[in-house]
């Protein structure tokens, strides 16, 4: 054993042994991914850039409920609304501070009305604040650009569950389910 | 007057034709060497190494060229100006001064002395100079210690290294590069490396300790010493460092080809085998035998961490002087007895 041990230390072996892996190493492929040139599709699910869904008439979905605000740990969400015709809620402002936003998704799970989504869309650094200040147009413009058609869809059959649904109440109470169709 | 001239002039203009492309090349060699190093470990890290600049990044050693030239050089207030300024001169002198003796091919060199193994040996020591005046007038610990470092570990690997070449003086019985390379046609192995094998190994673990590469780096430790004796220097001074360190590579693999492997020559053996060979000039052979070895370290670097410094030290003390020891009484035994 001793003369074995001797042997391996003066005919390197060890050494040799590393070596043989550093070569075969050099010859596999390199996993660097050239990102500017070479980009990656953001996988379902990510939470990137915000965005309001549309309606199949085209107006957002938002209702102004004000619950994506109320739960924001970082308050990035202002929702302002106001009166009507006919005792309706109007949505006069929705404004997302984006440099402020944390990612964590809660107000898309807080929505009832599937109106708020994460989007996969993450290449948008700017130089000035102004650009990354998003009101309503943007955010909807956003859901077109990023979201519309079958991804939205497939988006909130997976990554949307109202906060309802998960902490259950009596059978007997009166809760709201969302109008999930 | 012509007449005392015209043959000095005769005389001076092939030679200074003669370094000037001994210099330019082998400046153009350390700028790819650079290239070659970061494309290597790239690979072996499976990552890609440069790729921006040119296509695969072929551009990209004259792009840090050019950065080192145009950026601020600096000096610390503390520091010793004088010899500041003049250790990064003593450190690429000693590394230049060494190409002029190393023989390409047959018949190309700058300067066919008796002791150019000798000389090369001598050079490399004096860098050593330029490590420690760096290390000391830098005025900051972080060099100090790599200057100090760095002299005890110069002189530790340099016993071993001068003794393992012992044996391949022994065995050609000249100093001369050429005639070491000449000696090991007689053979008909035709290389050094056979019967020197203990003395090459020996060689090239003193090589990586004197040109200061990866397992033996501790005067340049970047994760303790920052960048060890080098670290007050900015600009082109520094870039005579990080060149003058290539050039010694170039010089170390120089070495370990005339002495171990032939040269620019192939074993006969070989040539015998297939003549044809023969036409192909002995540059060639020399440049892919020299880029080996410099493949070598780069290898290495990639593969082995960095040893402790009591280990650098035992390892020099206890294990490969006893060995280079035994070599040269190996090869005197054989020598006498084969002849």
């Amino acid at each position: 054993m001793a003369i074995r041990d001797i042997a391996k230390k003066v005919f390197l072996v060890e050494i040799i042994k590393g070596m043989a892996l550093t070569f075969r190493m050099m010859l596999s492929p390199a996993v660097t991914r050239q990102y500017p040139e070479e980009k990656r599709e953001a996988s379902p699910g990510y939470r990137g850039l915000h965005a309001l869904a549309r309606k199949e008439d085209g107006s957002a979905r938002c209702v102004g409920c004000g619950l994506c605000a109320a739960i924001c740990p970082s308050r990035c969400i202002d929702v302002y609304t106001s009166e009507g015709p006919n005792q309706t809620k109007v949505v006069d402002r929705y404004e997302i501070e984006v440099l402020r936003c944390v990612y964590c998704g809660f107000c898309v799970e807080a929505c009832p009305f599937r109106a708020i989504v994460l989007t996969g869309h993450f290449e948008y650094s700017d130089y000035s604040r102004e650009a990354l200040f998003m009101d309503m147009d943007k955010l909807l413009a956003n859901w077109d650009k990023y979201m519309a058609g079958r991804k939205g869809v497939e988006y909130f059959k997976h990554f949307w569950r109202p906060l309802s649904e998960d902490f259950k109440a009596h059978d007997d109470q009166a809760v709201f389910r969302g109008n999930r169709k | 007057m012509d007449a005392v001239i015209a043959p000095v002039v005769m005389r001076l203009v092939p030679m200074l034709v003669k370094m000037a492309v001994v210099i330019g090349v082998t400046m153009l060699h350390v700028l790819y060497a650079t290239y070659f190093e970061r494309k290597v470990i790239g690979h072996m890290q499976v990552r890609l190494g440069p790729m921006r600049v040119g296509p695969h990044g072929i551009l990209q050693p004259f792009a840090d060229g050019l950065k080192l030239f145009f950026k601020e050089d600096i000096i610390p207030a503390e520091a010793d100006k004088m010899v500041f300024r003049l250790a990064p001169v003593v450190f690429t002198f000693a590394a230049m001064s060494s190409i002029a003796v190393i023989p390409f091919y047959d018949g190309f060199f700058i300067a066919d002395i008796n002791v150019g193994l000798l000389f090369i040996l001598a050079m490399s020591s004096l860098g050593a100079y330029g490590v420690v005046m760096a290390g000391w007038s830098s005025n900051s610990i972080y060099s100090f210690l790599g200057g100090l470092r760095s002299s005890a570990q110069v002189i530790s690997y340099e016993v071993c290294m001068g003794l393992s070449l012992v044996g391949v003086i022994l065995l050609s019985g000249s100093m001369n590069l050429s005639q070491i390379v000449k000696a090991q046609q007689h053979y008909w192995y035709g290389m050094f490396l056979f019967p020197q094998f203990l003395g090459y190994v020996i060689f090239l673990v003193a090589a990586c300790a004197e040109t200061n590469r990866t397992p033996f780096d501790l005067p340049e430790a970047e994760s303790e010493l920052v960048a060890g004796y080098f670290v007050e220097y900015s600009g082109m001074r520094f870039g005579l460092y990080f060149a003058s360190e290539y050039i010694s590579m170039l010089v170390m693999s120089s070495m370990a080809v005339l002495c171990f492997w032939g040269g620019w020559t192939l074993p006969p053996f070989i040539t015998n085998a297939v003549p044809a060979l023969l036409a192909v000039p002995g540059i060639i052979w020399f440049l892919i035998k020299v880029y080996f070895h410099i493949f070598l370290f780069y290898w290495i670097r990639a593969t082995i961490p960095r040893y402790r410094y009591d280990q650098l030290m035992s390892l020099g003390w206890k294990v490969l002087l006893p060995l280079a020891l035994v070599n040269i009484v190996l090869t005197s035994i054989l020598k006498y007895f084969i002849g």
